[in-house]
């Protein structure tokens, strides 16, 4: 009889052994991510995926918003001039605005020289002899005004004017006000710059570099007394990254040291610490190493937030450590046998409903909760084995130590013993904090997205002031058109943009954007090449559309060999953009998803006032019969599509409950058992939500997984109660058990619940007044008897 | 010997604040009292001449058309000849119209523009702050033939501005002409049509 268990013990101790080791190497090669994005759902129809993409690499993923503050308006602008040229010497940077019409010389010479193949104004009139006259005139008119500076230098080139008629179309309502030649606040107190890294916007390394590149360069240009403040995504995701990770390094230290300190005081014993944290361990390693395997890299969020999650596996080894005392009489190293017997099963039934709950998390369509979902089951059935084989083989009896178990007992004892009598006072709570959560049931879940962002409030004020002021107009209205040929969304682009250019003549827009005025389709380069005549043509019209005018023909040659040149140069294709100026514009006009689906963005600035009211609808009938246009605000969008997870959430939650229920039914086979069980968790469930309700805090899908949490918490407490409750001894070690677990939960997340990160807070605000509820309800319904002293 | 030479300095620098003082009530024309006479007259209509001088062409630009502003804030120069052309502002609203095709544009997205703007605006409706907010500002002459000269503040603008030079008779103003830093000229002459509330009287 003795061989069987020592072969038993050598088995899961190799088993968990190799284990760990495949654990170890999966980690060593695992690839941390800190994209905020993962955040951001998987979204379902094509526009919110083109938005989503676009959100995750899209130049906005690149783009850093800057303002000078402090000092005088042309301290601020030389610190602005000084600022952006150390930036555009460096390499880190595409692109480097800040008012400087200079800083558009690469992007203007691409322009001008692909203005035939651009210029909507290209058509067989316009180089006949009216049309040269006239827009000859046109051009003519600027002169001796100041825009005379601009058009001068390249009149002999240019003399229709089709660069002017290029920029003309490009949104002119967005920019901010200039002054002392940078752009600047509207209350011009600030002077404000805007750059795009060279960096994918998820090479953090390299975000973080560009940023410490910007306050280098910052510091050596700026006068004193000026201040600089950077925004946009990759600061957030910089930032998010360093202080994700510095809380993650506190929260675990001081949660380790607090935790160990009351299982030491608990235990008495460092052996049984060691032990008691070697689950946990064990589940952290389970957890990173299938997360890793599954999605190819395990965010920094999840890390955190994992790790609090698999706080619940310290509760196995307290479990164990505690009752798997060697009861009075049986043999020594034989304790584990009657644990295994009677306290096991209530452990994996706690442990399945917990999987119950998290599963809910794995098929969320968010990829960070999906995660979160899948390295807590991960890890929780790692601790849980552990705690079941390998504890056993270190520790046969648990642990010998006394420490604060007597009192722990006692105190647990007392509990149960008074806390029954005031279950009718629970339960009106209970109808109470149901009546609150109807009343209240339209502003109980937040709808904004950014409630998953783990960036603080203080740092979106300032994006939204910068955001405000150099994107001004509402540029979150938006155009999307895709499909799976690329020429075929261009021409569709086109249609589209005739009709909005209706728009704009009416007043209705102030303009808007699009990939076709950097990229027109192949038909239309086509059409506008037919329309330039050959050199003896053209030079025939100039003689005539010039006589008698201020400018003669014949300075006109390099005019007439520009154009010639145009009949012959290549076609612009997404592709020819690769290298030039243009392609950063041209990126963000433009999304080609990885499934072959191209997606082209035309946001629209409407005319603010009563004059683009009706703007919304007269896009939505622009777009209308074009295939697969589609008009949004992107505000709108994301907070649907936030609303969709958040619905999604709550039916995979209520389903994981349905779940949680179902498992104890199974177990229990007894109603009023089964009611005794769950009564507790739902009463918890309600008052923690209750009190939320009352202090004006809305849920959001995160304080959502707390209470999941709370049930797959709180559910071993109620089953280990109900279970004592029919033994004929319930014993002191269990009730002592149940309330050092408790105690190490809600130390734990009361811990989380101080953290500065939005996201993690929340979880612990939920789950350490939850889980303390969860033990004292589960105590007053399913009490045992007291045990008789 | 020092009491009564610090008598004396204390007298004499009385005596160059009293002058200093008393200079501009001796004036006979400044430049609150010009912004004072503009400020008095709210609208008005005119035709324009414009010849402008640019080096490189064969001969000078000329357009001619009709004017008119009505304060606070509305102008509007309607281009006749050789082309129809019209430019309207109002507020911060700019309107461009040449042929079919309209545009607008915020007036603060184009500094030089706003500059431009400010300066007929600021002249028509007497308002001297917006003036020198973009300006230094010197007058000469009198009421009945005053001419006010117009230099850019902003270091920018003066790179493309060099000057504007008003001239005027009492509210009215007769000649606006610009001067480039390359040297280029505009000149227009202003002929004040008779106003509409008279025109509108039967």
């Amino acid at each position: 009889m003795t061989a069987a268990p020592s072969r038993h013990h050598r088995v899961a101790v190799l088993v968990w052994l190799i284990a760990l080791a495949l654990g170890a190497l999966v980690i060593a090669h695992t690839r941390i991510s800190t994209d905020l994005t993962a955040f951001l759902p998987a979204a379902p129809d094509a526009r919110q995926r083109a938005l989503v993409e676009q959100l995750k690499s899209g130049i906005a993923a690149r783009t850093l918003l800057m303002a000078i503050d402090g000092g005088d308006a042309a301290r601020r602008a030389a610190a602005s001039h000084a600022l952006a040229d150390r930036l555009r010497a460096d390499g880190a940077f595409e692109q480097v605005l800040n008012g400087d019409f200079s800083a558009f010389a690469a992007l203007g010479r691409w322009v001008f020289d692909h203005r035939y193949a651009l210029s909507p104004a290209v058509d067989a009139r316009r180089f006949g002899v009216d049309g040269l006259s006239e827009a000859i005139d046109d051009t003519l008119s600027l002169l001796g005004t100041p825009a005379g500076a601009l058009v001068k230098p390249m009149l002999e080139r240019d003399p229709t004017g089709e660069s002017l008629r290029i920029a003309e179309g490009a949104l002119s309502g967005g920019g901010p006000r200039t002054q002392g030649g940078v752009w600047v606040s509207r209350d011009g107190q600030q002077a404000l710059l805007m750059a795009q890294t060279r960096a994918v916007g998820s090479d953090l390394d390299a975000q973080a570099q560009a940023l410490a590149t910007i306050q280098r360069a910052f510091a050596e240009a700026a006068a004193p007394g000026l201040a600089l403040l950077v925004s946009g995504a990759p600061k957030f995701a910089v930032d998010s990254r360093a202080q994700i990770q510095g809380e993650a390094r506190t929260l675990i230290a001081t949660g380790s040291v607090l935790m160990g300190g009351l299982l030491l005081i608990a235990f008495a014993s460092l052996r049984a610490l060691g032990a008691a944290l070697l689950p946990v361990a064990t589940g952290v390693v389970a957890g990173i190493a299938v997360v890793s395997l599954g999605f190819g890299s395990v965010h920094g969020a999840t890390l955190g937030f994992g790790i609090a999650l698999i706080g619940e596996a310290v509760d196995y080894a307290i479990y164990y450590l505690i009752q798997a005392r060697r009861s009075a009489g049986s043999a020594p190293g034989q304790g584990w046998r009657d644990w295994v017997r009677h306290s096991w099963p209530t452990v994996r039934l706690g442990l399945l409903t917990s999987i119950c709950g998290f599963l809910a998390l794995a098929f969320s369509g968010f990829p960070g909760l999906a995660q979160l979902g899948v390295f807590s089951i991960a890890g929780l059935v790692a601790a849980a084995l552990t705690t079941r084989h390998v504890l056993p083989i270190w520790l046969p009896d648990g642990t010998r130590g006394l420490g604060l178990r007597r009192h722990l007992g006692r105190g647990a004892a007392w509990l149960v013993r008074v806390l029954p009598r005031w279950r009718h006072a629970f339960s009106a709570l209970g109808v109470a904090a149901l009546a609150l959560l109807l009343w209240r049931h339209d502003t109980l879940w937040q709808t904004e997205l950014s409630s998953l962002s783990p960036v603080s409030a203080q740092a979106l004020a300032l994006d939204t002031h910068l955001r405000d002021e150099l994107l001004a107009g509402d540029e979150r209205t938006m155009v999307a058109i895709s499909g799976r040929d690329v020429q075929d969304v261009l021409q569709r682009v086109e249609a589209v943009s005739q009709r909005l250019d209706a728009l704009v003549q009416r007043g209705q827009l102030i303009g808007y954007d699009a990939i076709t005025r950097f990229v027109p389709s192949l038909a239309t380069q086509q059409r506008r090449r037919a329309a330039l005549p050959d050199e003896a043509t053209l030079r025939a019209n100039l003689a005539q559309a010039t006589a008698g005018g201020a400018l003669p023909a014949q300075r006109l040659a390099p005019f007439v060999q520009d154009v010639q040149r145009a009949r012959e140069a290549p076609a612009i294709t997404p592709e020819s953009l690769a290298d030039t100026p243009a392609s950063s514009i041209a990126a963000a006009l433009l999304v080609r998803g990885s499934d072959g689906i191209s997606t082209a963005l035309l946001p629209v600035v409407r005319t603010p006032g009563p004059a683009g009211a009706d703007a919304a609808q007269a896009i939505e009938r622009a777009v209308a019969g074009v295939a697969g246009a589609q008009a949004f605000n992107v505000g709108d969008e994301l907070h649907r599509l936030y609303a969709h997870y958040l619905r999604e959430a709550q039916g995979q939650a209520l389903f994981g409950a349905a779940g949680v229920v179902l498992l104890m039914a199974l177990w229990l086979r007894s109603l009023p058992r089964l009611l005794a069980v769950c009564k507790p968790l739902l009463l918890a469930v309600l008052l923690t939500m209750a009190g939320f309700a009352a202090g004006g805090i809305a849920l959001g899908i995160l304080h959502l997984v707390g209470l999941l949490l709370v049930v797959a918490v709180g559910s071993n407490y109620s089953l280990f109660l109900d279970w004592l409750r029919h033994q004929d001894s319930a014993d002191e070690d269990t009730l002592a058990s149940l309330l050092l677990a408790n105690l190490t939960i809600v130390l734990s997340f009361g811990l989380i619940a101080a953290s500065a990160i939005p996201a993690l807070g929340s979880i612990g605000r939920v789950v350490a007044p939850g889980a303390l509820l969860a033990l004292l309800l589960s105590a007053a319904y399913a009490a045992p008897r007291p045990p008789s002293h | 010997m020092r009491a009564p030479d610090r008598r004396r300095a204390v007298a004499l620098a009385c005596a160059l604040v009293g002058a200093l003082v008393a200079a501009p009530a001796r004036a006979t024309f400044g430049f609150d009292d010009l912004m004072a006479t503009l400020a008095a007259r709210k609208s008005g209509e005119a035709r324009f001449a414009e010849e402008r001088t640019v080096s490189g062409l064969d001969q000078p630009l000329r357009y001619s058309g009709t004017m008119s502003f009505s304060a606070p804030d509305r102008l509007e120069r309607q281009t006749l000849t050789p082309r129809r052309e019209s430019f309207v502002v109002e507020g911060n609203q700019v309107t461009l119209q040449r042929g079919e095709r309209v545009r607008r544009l915020p007036l603060d997205s184009a500094p030089e523009l706003a500059a431009m703007v400010a300066a007929l605006r600021g002249t028509l409706a007497g308002d001297g702050s917006v003036l020198r907010r973009y300006f230094k500002v010197s007058v000469e002459g009198s009421a009945p033939r005053w001419t006010m000269t117009l230099v850019p503040l902003d270091f920018q603008l003066l790179g493309t501005v060099r000057l504007l030079r008003i001239d005027g008779m009492q509210a009215e103003v007769r000649v606006v002409e610009l001067q480039l830093a390359d040297g280029d000229r505009s000149v227009t002459t202003i002929e004040p049509l008779p106003s509409k509330a008279r025109a509108a009287t039967p």
